[in-house]
């Protein structure tokens, strides 16, 4: 019934990132590096092989006006300055030899901090070249080749840096030296290029001594020198997309993403681990949006790319959950948890649950609703006759897709609504409200000594292990789970119960699961009328577990292969014990709004 | 988070064995290959002399701030230590690290005026002081040592907090904690003065009004008991006001803890105390377009004792609930008219009402009968 609406849309991303007037913020100052540096040691010495940038604060990225700052928040501008400067304080000598690290610490991270600038590297050991046979006819003297003992590939950062920021910059530092140490073993690669610039470097300094002017060594490698441009690449790519994409030697390739700069919503970033916590507990039931267009993906793919992610890519949508993209594909829900966690991780789709007419959205607190936003500029040239401030407005309260339906509507108007419901959940706009149910029986007034002291009916109810299996971690695939997950209902539903008939079977059953709980409480239960319906009774029972406030409706629908109107009527039934709550899904709300 | 000390050591650069470890406490902490490793850090060139240096290796963290101090007496013309702190690899460091300039500012002093450290045999009592900081730093975080007739050592680790948010004139500062537990002399007079306001209704521009004290002074007082936790933000509190709940919630279920403290905060005075059930329901009654008026209206048995003014104020606290801000945006349809000032969408009620002083009904009416204005909650 519903067209498929992720077509066609324009990639302005970039407009997520806009801050309103109001808020000071400064771009990524602690998420961008302050410069990138290549160190090596060897026969010749430590030397300083390149460093970018090159020349002092005047072409540092992140040097934003202070001008919105309120006159009384706390003064920091001091420290910006200072900051910008920090690096070029040190000059080539000093930073060779204490970047260009002994042996025994290679293959290890290298962290090292003075005053307010943080280095982090990834320093490593070469093989020795093969010695090369002079044949003994050969007259000519045998020459020393000089020798690379180990090199450093380092990033200096603001000393204030998230650790996560850290540690994600010695990633790339490591991939780089890895690319680096196989294409030297391959054809000397780092040699040669060490050379070059080496050779640079003394032919300016030469020259600096007869003229006299000063020039930067550095300008003039970068138009003889792959890696040198490379790795200004690198640093210009995390200053601002934070998506870096290398190819060394013009042969492998280096890619790498900041999380930080990546996954950002208004002016907070969402933190690398709650991310990950978030990727684990997805659910067979929930749907993969992608945040570009699929043309615009596919041709960002790199041409080894594996042909399952092509196929997830042309075959995902926003009304269809995983298990059945799983189906769809003809690929193992597994693979379908990777490479979703994978597309997440890189910011080019979000979880959500799948559109549906019954789903409930409501504006998310971080949305922004300026009028002149660029996201409003978008949507009127994305939509023309609309804008964006009315639509968000018919979300200010809670509203279902089905009240938007207007028998007397053209399909086509109701296909453009899915249109924009879309590209709002693109752009975190929204988010969207679940229905939770707790049970809580009113205490016995009679018997205050019982009160309290019953733990609630979460801390009693074991419960079952209701989430993705802890195999999918970020890499390794275990094929025992792959099989149970292919069935989802069987593992995670009470089946037990044998549907119809009131045997005595089906009675000690729902009484077993009644006995978890208190005597007072079972007795208020029994005590309510729709409890003398022993179908009504055993369905209580059955689903018991679920009314711990963690699981929400379409959970429940999705695990015992119930109907949202069977649902509905019996949480009526026995109103007097339960008690529910409609809020986002804490685990992929994240998307819309980061944790406080 | 505690940054444990593990290690203190000197080091100096002796005229003839180079650069050596004199003194550490405890004895052969660092190996002979960790001090390979990193002396290049530790006894340095002169560019990196002076400046605070942290570097990770082996599994340990050394922080150390290498001195010189040139003078003719001195063979080699010139003395350089560094007296610094090992700490595991995996600690944060940032308390640590004025710390380590503050000895090297000392020992600079101590050396300047007496010769403490090129004095072979008031060198020998670093050894002492060594031990004492390391025990004082790792018991109770400050450590106050006379070295001599007129020098004493002051120092304190002092933990760095998350900067607080920016303070709006419609913000509401309430305690985290009982204001009776508040020793008001250790704070400074504007504190003190603007103190007995905050009562977790009084917004910040009524404060300031009462207390006489100028807006931004409050502010930024205010500001200041954020950082150290002291106080919290919450709206501001009225009938009409529209909250929802937040999937912390639940919390007041799982978590036995905040349900006692719910219970013995948003009780009546004078009455028993309520009921989980009651309050729970409460706050689940909470949601987009029910008004407070209406949750007392719909769940009058259960407010009996419940106090709804705390109720509000403790899910605010705890982020049980969140307030839903009304924000006006003016629709452009007419080319000629001028653009909206403060109905864009960036300000709420809260803000326009307390900017301009109308009131929040003046101001609900003025909307209603503008067809051009769209009114988002969020």
């Amino acid at each position: 019934m519903m067209l498929n609406p992720s077509g066609g849309l324009p990639d302005d991303r970039k407009s997520m990132y806009s801050r309103s007037p109001n808020s000071v913020y400064k771009t990524g100052d602690k998420t961008s590096p302050i410069s990138v540096i290549l160190v090596s040691s060897g026969s010749r010495g430590n030397k300083l092989l390149f460093r970018y940038p090159f020349q002092r604060a005047a072409e540092c990225p992140s040097s934003l006006p202070a001008k919105q700052r309120s006159p009384y928040a706390q003064n920091t501008t001091g420290d910006i300055l200072e900051d910008q400067d920090g690096d070029s304080r040190f000059s080539d000598i000093i930073l060779a030899t204490i970047l260009a690290t002994k042996s025994d610490i290679c293959g290890k991270k290298f962290e090292l901090k003075i005053d307010n600038v943080r280095f982090v590297g990834h320093p490593t050991l070469l093989q020795h070249p093969p010695i090369i046979q002079v044949s003994k006819t050969d007259p000519s003297p045998k020459r020393e080749m000089p020798t690379m003992i180990l090199f450093n590939v380092v990033f200096a950062l603001r000393a204030n840096a998230d650790p996560s920021v850290i540690s994600c910059m010695h990633n790339l530092s490591r991939r780089i030296a890895i690319a680096l140490q196989h294409e030297e073993r391959r054809c000397q690669y780092l040699t040669r290029e060490a050379k070059l610039m080496l050779a640079v470097q003394d032919e300016i300094t030469t020259t600096t001594e007869t003229d006299g002017s000063p020039q930067s060594p550095f300008r003039q490698i970068l138009p003889k020198c792959k890696l040198a441009r490379d790795l200004k690449e690198a640093y210009d790519s995390l200053c601002t997309t934070g998506v870096v994409r290398l190819h060394i030697n013009n042969w492998l390739e280096v890619s790498f993403c900041l999380p930080h700069k990546i996954h950002r919503i208004g002016g907070n970033h969402i933190p690398p681990e709650a991310l990950e916590c978030s990727l684990k507990a997805i659910r067979p039931y929930h749907a993969l949006l992608l945040l570009e267009s699929e043309k615009a993906l596919l041709s960002q793919l790199p041409l080894d790319c594996s042909p399952a992610m092509v196929r997830l890519i042309k075959t995902c949508s926003a009304v269809k959950n995983l298990q059945q993209l799983a189906q769809d594909t003809d690929l193992a829900l597994l693979q379908i948890f990777q490479i979703a966690a994978h597309l997440v991780y890189w910011g080019k789709a979000i979880i959500i649950y799948p559109l549906c007419e019954n789903n409930v959205y409501m504006l998310s607190p971080h949305a922004n609703i300026c009028l002149y936003s660029r996201l409003a500029q978008h949507f009127a040239q994305q939509f023309p006759g609309h804008d964006l401030p009315t639509m968000l407005a018919k979300f200010s309260l809670p509203v279902s897709l089905a009240e938007f339906r207007n028998p007397l509507d053209a399909p086509a108007q109701e296909a453009q609504l899915i249109q924009m419901v879309v590209w709002m959940l693109q752009r975190r706009l929204m988010i969207q409200l679940h229905t939770y149910v707790c049970l809580l029986v009113a205490p016995n007034e009679d018997e205050p000594g019982l009160r309290e002291e019953d733990p609630p009916l979460a801390a009693r109810v074991g419960g079952r292990s209701l989430s993705t299996p802890s195999a999918l971690s970020f890499g390794s695939p275990t094929s025992s789970d792959d099989m149970t997950l292919t069935s989802p209902s069987m593992d995670n539903s009470s089946a037990e119960l044998l549907p119809g008939g009131d045997s005595p079977l089906n009675k000690r059953m729902t009484e077993t699961l009644l006995a978890s709980l208190s005597e007072h409480e079972r007795q208020v239960i029994l005590n309510i009328p729709a409890a003398q319906n022993p179908e009504d009774l055993r369905m209580f029972a059955r689903l018991l577990h679920y009314f711990r406030g963690h699981h929400h409706l379409e959970e429940i629908m999705y695990n015992e292969n119930m109907r949202r109107s069977q649902l509905k009527t019996l949480f009526d039934k026995f109103r007097s014990v339960l008690v529910v709550t409609n809020h986002e899904d804490p685990i992929i709300s994240i998307f819309q709004s980061p944790m406080e | 988070m505690s940054s444990r000390i593990e290690c203190i050591f000197f080091s100096e650069f002796h005229p003839t064995l180079g650069p050596k470890i004199t003194y550490q406490v405890p004895e052969e902490y660092i190996s002979r290959e960790l001090f390979d490793t990193v002396q290049v850090y530790i006894i340095t060139k002169p560019e990196l002399q002076n400046k605070l240096i942290t570097v990770t290796a082996m599994g340990k963290k050394l922080i150390g701030c290498p001195v010189c101090i040139e003078h003719k007496k001195y063979s080699r013309n010139a003395l350089l230590f560094n007296l610094g702190l090992v700490c595991d690899a995996q600690t944060n460091t940032c308390a640590l690290e004025p710390i380590v300039k503050k000895l090297s500012g000392y020992l600079t002093t101590l050396e300047l005026e007496s010769s403490f450290i090129s004095n072979e045999e008031s060198k020998q009592k670093l050894l002492p002081i060594m031990s004492t900081l390391m025990e004082e730093l790792n018991a109770t975080g400050a450590c106050t040592l006379p070295i001599d007739k007129s020098n004493t050592i002051h120092l304190k680790l002092i933990l760095l907090r998350k900067e607080p948010p920016i303070v709006q004139e419609f913000d509401v500062p309430v305690f985290t904690n009982c204001k009776e537990h508040f020793n008001k002399s250790q704070w400074d007079l504007t504190t003190q003065q603007i103190l007995p306001y905050i009562d977790g209704f009084r917004h910040i521009q009524k404060i300031s009004a009462e207390a006489d004290v100028e807006l931004n002074l409050v502010r930024i007082a205010v500001q200041n008991l954020m950082y150290y936790g002291v106080v919290t933000l919450v709206s501001i509190y009225q009938y009409s006001n529209v909250y929802c709940t937040t999937p912390k919630v639940q919390s007041l279920i799982d978590d036995k803890s905040i349900q006692e403290e719910c219970l013995n905060y948003v009780t009546k005075q004078g009455q028993k105390r309520a009921g989980l059930r009651d309050v729970f329901q409460l706050y689940c009654g909470l949601s987009p377009g029910t008004t407070v008026r209406d949750l007392c209206s719909r769940y009058s048995q259960q407010l009996q004792r419940v106090d709804e003014r705390r109720l509000i104020q403790f899910g605010l606290m705890k982020s049980l609930i969140r307030r839903l801000q009304k924000y006006p945006v003016k629709v452009i349809r007419d080319e000629r008219s001028r653009p909206p000032r403060l109905f864009t969408g960036c300000h709420s009620y809260d803000e326009i009402c307390c900017k301009t002083g109308i009131s929040y009904q003046e101001l609900d009416e003025r909307l209603e009968n503008d067809s051009s204005i769209v009114v988002c909650w969020k």
